[in-house]
């Protein structure tokens, strides 16, 4: 009896780990219902280790695009500050800024009393014609900047006679007319001073002709208003 | 006879019992390969009270026989899952026809008397 005793027990154990075995197996069958199978399990892993994979490539492309977008944006700075120096540059041509430079001054006053006699001379008007030439002389001599009586000659500034006032940029200008122009002051001087050159010329009719070199003059920028209203740019 | 038995499904429920308050799941990766060696271990058991009754019981034989009929089981699970082909249906269908066996035998130990 001692031997079946023994054997029942060996056999009671091991029916325990049956049933033990039974039971986990239970559980484990009943809750893969309840969870994801194992496939699909594998196929979201799959799935998620690509995702990972786009994410990690995506992280990639951004710091791409931000260092470029960095770059973009630096050298957009820069752009803009070329810009910016191209259009001081082309105010600066335009005659739309204040320059200061060495330079002359010519002096231009009537005599008053045409027909009256000044000494050798009778009086005299300084007409537009005048102006022009004087205007033209200091351009030919290399001229920078020039402006009559404060007013900026421009490439569109007129000089034209009105009565007894000479208009320049559609304001009255009277005499004495004070011309200011940058340059070379010699040369300006000398080629308004010609034998047989302008000064002698107006000298000659009566005006009153000065022409002084300058070390700094100043000449003021065009203030009025800017008008395109027929002329376009063309296609290139 | 009746003792061996009732010990038998004593033990079996003892066992259950403790498997449902285990806190441990197996992974479901396992789940094929413990229903085979269950079911090797279920027809061990039988087998051995089988034997108990037919008095020529041997401990030895009996625990070797239990294990390596569960290893073999899930081994052949296992090899046949590498292979592609449905192995462990052999220890199913094995083991419970065997199972069958042991039982009408033991049916028979216990009407006998």
């Amino acid at each position: 009896m001692a031997l079946n005793r023994i054997t029942y027990f060996y056999i009671t154990i091991f029916a325990v780990v049956v049933g033990l075995m039974l039971a986990l197996q239970f559980r484990t069958a009943s809750s893969r219902d309840l969870s994801v199978p194992l496939d699909r399990a594998q196929e979201l892993t799959i799935e998620k280790k690509q995702l990972e994979k786009d994410v990690n490539q995506l992280q990639e492309e951004a710091t791409d695009l931000e260092s470029k977008l960095e770059e973009a944006v630096k050298s957009h700075a820069g752009a803009a500050g070329a810009l910016e120096s191209e259009l001081y540059k082309i105010k600066l041509y335009a005659g739309l800024l204040p320059v200061v430079g060495p330079g002359v001054e010519v002096g231009l006053d009537s005599t008053p009393g045409a027909g009256m006699r000044y000494g050798d001379h009778e009086g005299y008007i300084i007409k537009d014609e005048d102006l022009l030439k004087v205007l033209n002389d200091l351009r030919g001599a290399g001229s920078e900047a020039i402006a009559v009586n404060g007013q900026r000659i421009l490439a569109t500034s007129e000089v034209r006679l009105a009565g007894n006032h000479i208009n320049v940029n559609l304001t009255r200008l009277s005499s004495p007319y004070k011309i200011i122009a940058i340059g070379n002051p010699g040369t300006l001087k000398s080629s308004l001073e010609l034998k047989g050159g302008l000064v002698e010329y107006l000298s000659e009719q009566g005006a009153l002709v000065s022409v002084e070199t300058k070390e700094q003059i100043r000449v003021p920028a065009y203030d009025g208003p800017l008008r395109l209203e027929y002329a376009r740019p063309a296609q290139k | 006879m009746w003792l061996g038995l009732w010990l038998t499904v004593i033990g079996i429920t003892a066992g259950v019992l403790i498997g449902l308050n285990m806190p441990v799941v197996l992974p479901h990766a396992y789940a094929k390969y413990l229903s085979v060696a269950a079911l090797a271990a279920l027809d061990s058991v039988f087998g051995g009270l089988r034997a108990a009754m037919e008095e020529h019981f041997d401990n030895t034989i009996f625990i070797t026989g239990f294990f390596s009929n569960a290893l073999l089981a899930a081994g052949l699970a296992f090899i046949g899952e590498r292979l592609g082909i449905d192995l462990y249906l052999a220890a199913v269908v094995a083991f419970g026809v065997r199972l069958f066996q042991n039982l009408a035998i033991i049916r028979r130990h216990l009407l006998k008397k």
